[in-house]
């Protein structure tokens, strides 16, 4: 699947969103040509609490015109954004993952699985609830059966099952990822299967596994971008290092949950493939 | 009712915690600089709401107690009263009560808002007050999953297609710039005339008129002897008697709490049989 909006009844794909600059809380011009992001990049948004990192994110969800309070302007495939796209009340560009991963639905993954397809306008289709448990099973330590009710899932589990789902079933083209929580996930595999099924997705962490592993960091202070940093192959390095340490430690988890032992640790990591 | 300059009318209805307060809060605070605003709040028994919004924001406020009355019932009598005394207002926000699912007191010149909290189960059981509503702000969507909200728009869309859909966040704010936007492209009240989007539900038996005795004859006579005094009454709603309603006087008056001359009107009448 890839990352399609319906608005009426035109499908229209996003390859790529741009920002133009606009002005920061001072009314100071943004210091910035324009910033790509293509469709299965992922871009950290990092900066203070109060820096602007909301406004960006809204002024991309409502595909501002030079008509929010930053004044930036976001073109969808290098064109002004039509209005239909803006203003469709049953679209949304933006799904989130927020802090809180929680299901509150009492029913199982596969019926629930269903109830989203249904939401969405589409017909059940065992097919792809299947490939949606198996890349949530790709994501999590332990595996997650269709029949399993969602409330008894684990943290792990529920956390990967979202990512699966945001992933193959979500309508919206753009995934936001607010600081989540991220224990019991390889964070890694979780951003690849979203690219993979061409999403753009931008997430505000200063996580290194999670920071790291983007494609470049768009740096906010008072208001406006002060700089985008491309990720260096270097601190994917370390992005990917710090990945594999937290893999490692949800294997020895699970060792620890069988009632293994653990006499001796590995130290080094497989390079990036 | 004449209007000379025209003024917003925003009714905010919505089941108790779902946020209301929370998000009128944010609304008010991204506008009070540019518009001159004003605050009800209605409620049953209780409420500060109004000095605590009068007091943080600086705008005028007050509260409507319904007491005996259905608060819905008693917003629609009373909001003529609050445009007539408030002509000189930008924006006037109603809070309602917010207890009922068949009834909110949305009109057709005004924008109505729902506040809806997704744990609060099945859009589909909700009547007017989320199907009539012009935007829906969906508040609480922090507590469940991505899906979970996807699925839940997709349920309020089938019950009110039309519509806005806003995700708002009491603690953050988010969502108010939208809510914000829905205002200012709201139409303004021009003429005196108001109409409700839907009707409210009948108060026609026994209970309507105080009985607490739960036997079909006891609320058969109850109703009668109400329904005598009310042809004796003019029902023009006029306080006269010290009551907010002409319903809740007859309540009174068949509870002994008050005397039927207490009405000037039926005063007047009862003089003119006796003659």
């Amino acid at each position: 699947m890839s990352s399609k909006t319906i608005s009426n009844g035109v499908k229209t794909e996003i390859e790529k969103i741009t920002i133009l600059p606009g002005v920061n809380k001072f009314g100071e011009k943004e210091k910035f040509e324009k910033i790509e992001i293509k469709k299965g990049e992922i871009v950290a948004i990092v900066g203070q609490t109060g820096a602007g990192k909301s406004q960006l994110l809204y002024d991309i969800e409502k595909l501002a015109q030079g008509d929010s309070k930053s004044k930036r302007t976001i073109l969808v495939n290098d064109k002004k954004a039509d209005k239909k796209l803006r203003f469709e009340p049953k679209r949304k560009l933006v799904a989130s993952l927020a802090q809180s991963m929680n299901f509150l639905t009492d029913i199982s993954v596969k019926n629930f699985l269903s109830l989203h397809l249904k939401a969405r306008g589409k017909r059940f289709d065992p097919k792809l609830i299947r490939e949606v448990i198996e890349e949530a099973n790709e994501i999590t330590g332990e595996p997650i059966s269709p029949e399993i009710n969602l409330l008894n899932l684990s943290g792990g589990q529920s956390r990967a099952l979202m990512i699966s789902d945001i992933a193959n079933v979500s309508i919206s083209p753009i995934i936001l990822i607010d600081e989540i929580e991220n224990a019991g996930i390889d964070k890694e595999k979780a951003m690849q299967i979203l690219v993979e099924e061409g999403k753009i997705v931008l997430i505000v962490t200063h996580d290194p596994t999670l920071a790291f592993n983007t494609d470049k960091r768009i740096v906010v202070k008072n208001g406006g971008i002060i700089k985008v940093l491309k990720t260096t192959l270097r601190e994917k390095g370390i992005g990917h290092y710090f990945n594999w340490v937290g893999n490692y430690n949800l294997e020895l988890r699970e060792k620890i949950r069988q009632g293994e032992k653990v006499e001796k640790t590995e130290l080094f990591c497989e390079p990036i493939k | 009712m004449e209007i000379s300059n025209g003024v917003k009318l925003v009714i905010f209805a919505g089941t108790p915690g779902s946020g209301k307060t929370s998000v009128i809060k944010y609304v008010i605070q991204e506008l009070k600089a540019d518009f001159k605003l004003f605050f009800a709040k209605f409620d049953c028994l209780k409420t500060e709401d109004d000095q605590f919004i009068s007091e943080r924001y600086k705008i005028p406020a007050i509260k409507k107690l319904a007491g005996e009355l259905c608060p819905d019932h008693y917003t629609a009598l009373e909001i003529p009263k609050i445009i007539k005394n408030n002509q000189d207002k930008d924006i006037i926000f109603i809070e309602t009560a917010g207890l009922c699912l068949r009834c909110s007191p949305y009109i057709e010149e005004g924008l109505g808002i729902n506040v809806l909290d997704v744990i609060s189960g099945e859009p589909s059981r909700y009547g007017p007050i989320l199907t009539k509503a012009d935007l829906v702000a969906i508040s609480k969507g922090d507590l469940i999953s991505q899906a979970e909200r996807e699925i839940f728009r997709a349920n309020v869309l089938k019950v009110n297609p039309k519509a806005k859909l806003v995700e708002v966040n009491g603690l953050t704010g988010e969502g108010t710039i939208d809510i914000v936007e829905s205002i200012k492209a709201s139409p303004e009240i021009k003429t005196g005339k108001l109409t409700l989007k839907h009707s409210m539900p009948s108060a026609i038996c026994g209970y309507c008129y105080g009985n607490k005795t739960i036997e079909e004859k006891a609320v058969h006579q109850r109703y009668l002897a109400g329904k005598e005094l009310k042809n004796l009454i003019p029902n023009l709603n006029c306080g006269k008697c010290g009551f907010k309603s002409c319903n809740e006087f007859i309540r009174a008056v068949l509870d002994g709490k008050t005397e039927k001359e207490q009405c000037p009107f039926i005063k007047e009448k009862l003089k003119k049989i006796k003659i």
